[in-house]
């Protein structure tokens, strides 16, 4: 079971996200200031911290949580204005999430952020007619059949994966899988995309596993 | 007391002073000393006045009355040796003359009454040289006369001759005083001009913060207070900016808890209404939850630009300029915003070249500009199920196919929305209109220069 460290100092939000989390699956460890948080790290996969809290801030407690523990993603709560916090607080934070939120949304956020970080419990993701297991790297068709993909081709589908539901623009794609700045023109992500959608599309020219959102990027729905 | 000696007007009045008495005063104090140093008392006791000259030889005349010949040579003798230059005969009453000085001046040796008349003729006169007296020896002139001539160039006494030497000194001594009056005056406005430039250029030149910097007092006169004084506004300009720097951070994080205190007691109602979805409820009860959720995203982000604007006119809100690809940013901005559009069944037109086109602008702000357009589309334009994202060189269109922006049915919401858009837009110096129908509305953002100026 994935473990939530939740810092939040209003009690009846506390309360409330506590039981929806622990509803979806996952074991939440509420505290009500940072007091107490190193301790609780170890066992967390995932912090969600409040920016408003009594003594020290989110941000100081986040930045704290990070330098001891630097892989362990950290979403931001707040109620307040997204304007001047949002740039402190992203610097370190993976995501941010202003308040009041649904409840939808923020565990579809932590999803997102669990499976990027590997944490994710699930091992085994069913796309269509293709099954995918993350953890050992492994796709292949329901009929049993493995498909074997190269290294840049496989990075991309699994970037693609841990941000499910999420248009990807090229840019993004790009610099998230070659770590450079992408120049615009490049046309090498279309060339890596088509051989991959050659490989893993029924028919190649209806993808349906990797949407092209025309004019914007490619998404993958789960 | 100590106060006036250090004004400028004692100063001034002083140097207005001299110069009324220096032209007096100069001259009775230059002719002291001219006096002083050059009339001295002559050495030799001899006389230079022709006056003097001739009432000496009468008095000579008078006491060699009854004299012998031995008598007036002796006299003669000792006239002689003071009058070095000096003729000196006598011509007895027979007309012969006798006793000359020196011997061998070439006088007549007898005198006719004609040929003294004639000598007088020829000799006597203020300007006949060499300058002559002649004196009668006894009454009537029974003992003859005697004759007493000096060159007129034996006449001018030692300091006559010093006097002339010296004497261009006066007027070059006088000029020297009033150069030396003119020097101390033109000083003394230099100064007082020097100063005044100086407290002048203290106060144009301004740091960082638009305040001068405070001047270095010289004196405590007029100008020296002057200074001071100015010294004491700039100190107090410096408060008062601190001052607002302080009640605009004060104001800035009221803001900021406000909207804190605003949207926690939301975030619990949101949660709450998300709960009761999940009971069993009435059709009736759904829909009313579902309504609740809206209008709290609704109030979410009614204070959300409540802040914005706030920050925005106060010239508070984060700003920061720099060259950015409008394509990327457009394409990201939609990217979150396609799902949203995707799920009311929108025809979605993207008309974004492959290739970057740079526009001077904040990032944040251009995103938080494309965000309210796209919500206020979301909100009010939904019906028709239409948009359109157009990138030109210069411009962004935006299009939808919903009832326009005056209809009936447009949410009150509206407002402050396109008010954040609009002060955004002309904060960057961007240029934009609106063209709205009933059929749909068009907006544009265009680039208004290439040249951009930072007013932020």
């Amino acid at each position: 079971m994935r473990t939530i460290l939740y810092i939040e100092d209003d009690r009846e939000i506390g309360r409330f996200v506590k039981d929806d989390l622990e509803s979806r699956g996952f074991s939440v460890h509420w505290l009500l200031s940072g007091e107490g948080a190193d301790k609780s790290l170890a066992k967390a996969d995932l912090v969600i911290l409040d920016v408003m809290l009594p003594g020290l801030d989110g941000f100081t407690i986040g930045q704290r949580l990070k330098r001891k523990q630097g892989d362990i993603p950290i979403l931001m709560l707040s109620a307040r204005t997204a304007v001047d916090d949002k740039l402190a607080g992203l610097q370190f934070a993976d995501d941010y999430l202003t308040k009041p939120f649904h409840p939808d949304e923020l565990a579809a956020r932590i999803d997102v952020l669990l499976r990027r970080s590997g944490k994710d419990s699930v091992e085994e993701i069913e796309l269509g007619h293709l099954r995918i297991n993350l953890k050992e790297n492994r796709i292949e068709t329901i009929a049993g059949e493995e498909i074997l993909l190269t290294a840049k081709q496989h990075q991309i589908f699994t970037y693609l994966l841990r941000h499910p539901n999420q248009i990807l623009t090229k840019e993004q794609l790009y610099e998230g899988i070659w770590q450079e700045s992408y120049q615009e023109g490049d046309k090498t992500l279309q060339v890596h995309i088509r051989y991959l959608r050659e490989k893993i599309e029924k028919d190649p020219s209806q993808p349906t596993i990797i949407e092209t959102i025309r004019g914007i990027g490619y998404r993958v729905k789960q | 007391m100590k106060r006036l000696k250090r004004s400028l007007l004692v100063q001034y009045v002083l140097i207005i002073l001299f110069a009324t008495m220096i032209l007096p005063v100069s001259m009775v104090g230059l002719s002291i000393v001219f006096y002083n140093t050059l009339y001295k008392e002559e050495s030799v006791d001899r006389l230079y006045n022709g006056t003097d000259l001739e009432e000496m030889w009468h008095r000579t005349a008078k006491g060699l009355e009854q004299a012998t010949e031995k008598e007036i040579r002796d006299k003669f003798g000792q006239l002689n040796e003071v009058y070095t230059d000096a003729n000196l005969y006598w011509v007895d009453a027979q007309g012969m003359t006798r006793v000359m000085f020196p011997a061998n001046l070439s006088v007549r040796e007898q005198w006719s009454a004609t040929d003294a008349i004639q000598f007088m003729k020829d000799h006597r006169g203020l300007t006949t040289d060499p300058f002559t007296t002649v004196a009668f020896l006894g009454d009537q002139g029974i003992n003859g006369f005697i004759v007493f001539q000096l060159p007129r160039s034996d006449m001018e006494s030692p300091s006559d001759k010093l006097r002339a030497q010296y004497n261009f000194l006066f007027p070059i001594a006088l000029l020297t005083v009033f150069g030396v009056f003119i020097l101390i005056s033109t000083l003394f406005f230099y100064r007082i001009r020097k100063r005044l430039l100086h407290l002048q250029e203290a106060m144009s030149i301004s740091d960082q913060s638009g305040i001068p910097s405070p001047v270095a007092v010289s004196r405590e006169d007029e100008i020296g207070r002057l200074e001071l004084s100015f010294n004491r506004m700039v100190q107090e300009v410096e408060e008062g900016r601190l001052r607002q720097i302080e009640e605009e951070e004060l104001r800035k994080e009221l803001i900021a808890n406000l909207s804190h205190d605003l949207r926690t007691p939301l975030t619990t109602i949101r949660g709450h209404a998300y709960r009761l979805q999940q009971e069993q409820l009435s059709e009736k009860g759904m829909e009313s939850v579902k309504l609740l959720d809206e209008k709290i995203k609704y109030m979410d982000g009614l204070i959300d630009n409540l802040v914005s604007y706030t920050l925005l006119t106060t010239g508070k809100y984060p700003f920061h300029p720099e060259q950015i690809d409008i394509v990327r940013l457009v394409r990201t901005s939609f990217a979150a915003w396609y799902p949203v559009f995707e799920n009311l069944q929108f025809t979605m037109e993207l008309d974004i070249p492959d290739r970057q086109i740079f526009w001077q602008a904040d990032p944040q702000w251009l995103g938080r500009i494309l965000d309210n357009l796209l919500q206020n589309i979301h909100r009010h334009a939904a019906d028709g199920r239409f948009i359109a994202i157009r990138i030109q060189e210069e411009t962004l269109v935006i299009e939808d196919h919903g009832p326009g922006m005056k209809s009936k049915s447009s949410f009150q919401g509206v407002g402050i929305g396109l008010s954040i858009v609009s002060l955004m837009i002309k904060e960057m110096n961007l240029a934009w209109d609106i063209q709205t129908t009933t059929q749909g509305t068009t907006m544009t953002i265009r680039q208004r220069q290439r040249s951009y100026t930072n007013e932020h």
